[in-house]
C-alpha cells in the first residue's frame, strides 16, 4: 500500500513539475473556459430567458452540459496523449519493463490526469456561477454521489481509449468520432428528449447521458440523492460494467502488442 | 556479449528477456523466473537500457527523471537519493543532474539510460549498444563500471557490433545472425579484438572488406 502511495506521489509530482515548467498551457487552457462560457452565455442570452430546457435557464444547463462533456472527452485525451506521448518518445517500453504492473501504472498515471481535469472542471463551473452569475441550486450529497461515479465511467472510457491507441494506434480518430457522438446525443446542448424517437434510445443507453443528467439535477435542481436513485443506480450499473472491461481489454492490447511487437508503434 | 551485424537480432532478444516481447516459441527464463507466466517477476530482476535516445520526460531534470524511475522500479525510499547519486557519478552526469534532460545531448541521453537501468541494482542487466554515442572517456569509465558489476555478481548482457567493446568487458560471447544462434563460448583470457573479428567472419560467413583492403 505504502508502495502504491508512493508511486502515486511520483506521478502527480512529475505531471505537476511538467505543468509548472509548461505555464503558457495552463493559460491557454484559462483564456479558453472563458472564452466558451462567454460564447455560452451571450447565446443563451439571444435564444432569451423563455427557453427553460428541462425546467431550468438555457445557460446553466449549458454550463452544465458542456462542463461534464469536456471532463469526459478531456480525460479520455489525456490517457490517448499519455500513450502517444509515451510510444513516440519510447517511455512507454521503458515504463512497461519497470517492477510496477501495467494495469498498476495506468489506473495511477489515470488519478493524476483526473485531478487536472477535475480541477479544469471546478474551474469552468465557479467562473460560470462567479462570473456569468448561473443561478445554482446545490445538493452536495448528491453531487459528490454522481461525481464519484463519473469518475469511475470517465476513467473507464480513457483506458478505452488508450487501449483503441495500443491496439491499432489510431486512437485520435477514433475518440474524435466518439467524442463528436457523445456531444451529439448525451443531451450537452438540448434534451435528449428533442431527438427522433430511435436516437433517443440511443441517448439512453450512453453513460455520459445520465453523467450530465445528474449534474444537472444535483447541482442546479438541488435534487436528493433519494430522488436520484434511479439516475445513480444506472451509473452504478455502467460503471460496474464498463471499468472491468476497459482494464481487461487493455490488458488484452497490452499482451497483444508485447506478443507483435507493436508496443512503440504510432 | 551478444554479437551480431545490424537485424542479426540482438534487440528483440533483450526486449524477450526483459518481457518487451513475448516469444512465440519456446521459454525465457531468468532468475528460474518465467518471462511469460511470472512476468512481474522477471521485471524486477531486469534493467534495460534501451537504444532509444528520448526515453525520458524532458521537463524534468536528470534526477527527478531517476527518482520517478527508481519509485517505479520499487527502489526503498531510504536509498533511493544515495543510489541516484551514485549512479549519476557512474555514468558521469553528476554536474548535469539538475539539468532538464530536453538540453541534454544524445551521449547524456545515453549516459542516463545506463543510469536509469542501474539504479533499481538489477540482477540482470541488459544494454543495448550502450556506449554507441559516448566519447571516449565515458566509455572507458563505463567499461569499467561494467566489470564492477559483473564482480558482483550482477548478470550483464550486452548487444554490440563492436569488437573491442566485446574483448574489452565481457568473459563470454554469444554470436547472432540472422536470428540464430551461431556461436556461444567464453572469451580466452588475452584475446583480441582482431581474434574476435576473425573468428566472427569466419563463423558467419560474411567477407571482412576491411581486411580485403588491408591486402591490397
Amino acid at each position: 500500500m505504502s508502495s502504491t502511495l508512493d508511486k502515486l506521489r511520483a506521478i502527480l509530482w512529475r505531471d505537476l513539475l511538467t505543468a509548472i515548467r509548461h505555464r503558457s498551457g495552463f493559460v491557454v487552457t484559462l483564456v479558453g473556459v472563458f472564452t466558451e462560457l462567454a460564447a455560452f452565455y451571450f447565446l443563451s442570452r439571444a435564444i432569451g430567458p423563455g427557453f427553460r430546457p428541462d425546467g431550468v435557464e438555457y445557460f446553466p444547463f449549458l454550463l452544465v452540459g458542456t462542463g461534464v462533456y469536456t471532463f469526459f472527452v478531456m480525460s479520455a485525451q489525456a490517457f490517448l496523449s499519455a500513450v502517444q506521448e509515451a510510444q513516440q518518445t519510447g517511455t512507454l517500453e521503458v515504463l512497461m519493463t519497470s517492477s510496477t504492473a501495467p494495469t498498476e501504472l495506468v489506473i495511477l498515471s489515470s488519478v493524476s490526469a483526473f485531478t487536472g481535469n477535475l480541477v479544469n472542471l471546478l474551474v469552468y463551473l465557479f467562473a460560470g456561477v462567479a462570473v456569468f452569475r448561473a443561478a445554482i441550486h446545490v445538493n452536495f450529497f448528491a453531487c459528490v454521489a454522481v461525481l464519484t461515479f463519473s469518475l469511475v465511467l470517465a476513467l473507464a472510457l480513457g483506458i478505452a481509449a488508450a487501449t483503441l491507441q495500443v491496439a491499432f494506434q489510431k486512437g485520435s480518430a477514433l475518440l474524435w468520432l466518439f467524442g463528436s457522438g457523445l456531444w451529439f446525443l448525451s443531451g450537452t446542448m438540448f434534451p435528449i428528449q428533442t431527438l427522433p424517437r430511435p436516437l433517443e434510445l440511443i441517448a439512453r443507453v450512453i453513460p455520459l447521458t445520465y453523467a450530465v443528467d445528474g449534474t444537472r439535477r444535483a447541482l442546479l435542481e438541488g435534487q436528493s440523492v433519494k430522488a436520484m436513485a434511479p439516475t445513480l443506480a444506472a451509473l452504478a450499473g455502467f460503471a460496474v460494467v464498463l471499468l472491468p472491461l476497459a482494464l481487461a481489454g487493455l490488458s488484452l492490447s497490452l499482451r497483444r502488442a508485447r506478443q507483435n511487437g507493436t508496443l512503440s508503434f504510432y | 556479449m551478444l554479437l551480431g551485424p545490424n537485424g542479426s537480432g540482438k534487440t528483440t532478444a533483450l526486449k524477450l528477456i526483459s518481457t518487451l516481447l513475448l516469444p512465440d516459441a519456446g521459454a525465457v527464463r531468468v532468475g528460474g523466473f518465467d518471462a511469460r507466466r511470472d512476468a512481474g517477476e522477471v521485471r524486477r530482476q531486469v534493467g534495460i537500457a534501451v537504444a532509444t535516445e528520448r526515453s525520458f520526460f524532458p521537463r524534468l531534470s536528470a534526477r527527478e527523471n531517476l527518482e520517478f524511475f527508481a519509485t517505479l522500479d520499487e527502489v526503498p525510499r531510504p536509498e533511493r537519493a544515495h543510489r541516484i547519486q551514485q549512479v549519476l557519478c557512474d555514468t558521469g552526469l553528476e554536474e548535469k543532474a539538475d539539468t532538464l534532460v530536453m538540453k541534454f545531448s544524445s551521449g547524456m541521453y545515453q549516459r542516463l539510460g545506463i543510469a536509469r537501468a542501474l539504479v533499481k541494482r538489477p540482477s540482470a542487466l541488459l544494454l543495448d549498444e550502450p556506449t554507441r554515442s559516448l566519447d571516449a572517456a565515458t566509455t572507458a569509465h563505463f567499461w569499467t563500471t561494467i566489470r564492477a558489476l559483473a564482480a558482483q555478481q550482477t548478470t550483464v548482457l550486452l548487444a554490440t557490433h563492436n569488437f573491442a567493446e566485446a574483448t574489452a568487458v565481457a568473459d563470454r560471447v554469444l554470436l547472432l545472425h540472422r536470428g540464430q544462434l551461431l556461436a556461444n563460448r567464453p572469451l580466452t583470457v588475452g584475446e583480441s579484438a582482431e581474434a574476435l573479428r576473425a573468428f566472427y567472419f569466419r563463423t558467419t560467413g560474411e567477407i571482412d572488406e576491411t581486411s580485403i583492403i588491408g591486402n591490397l
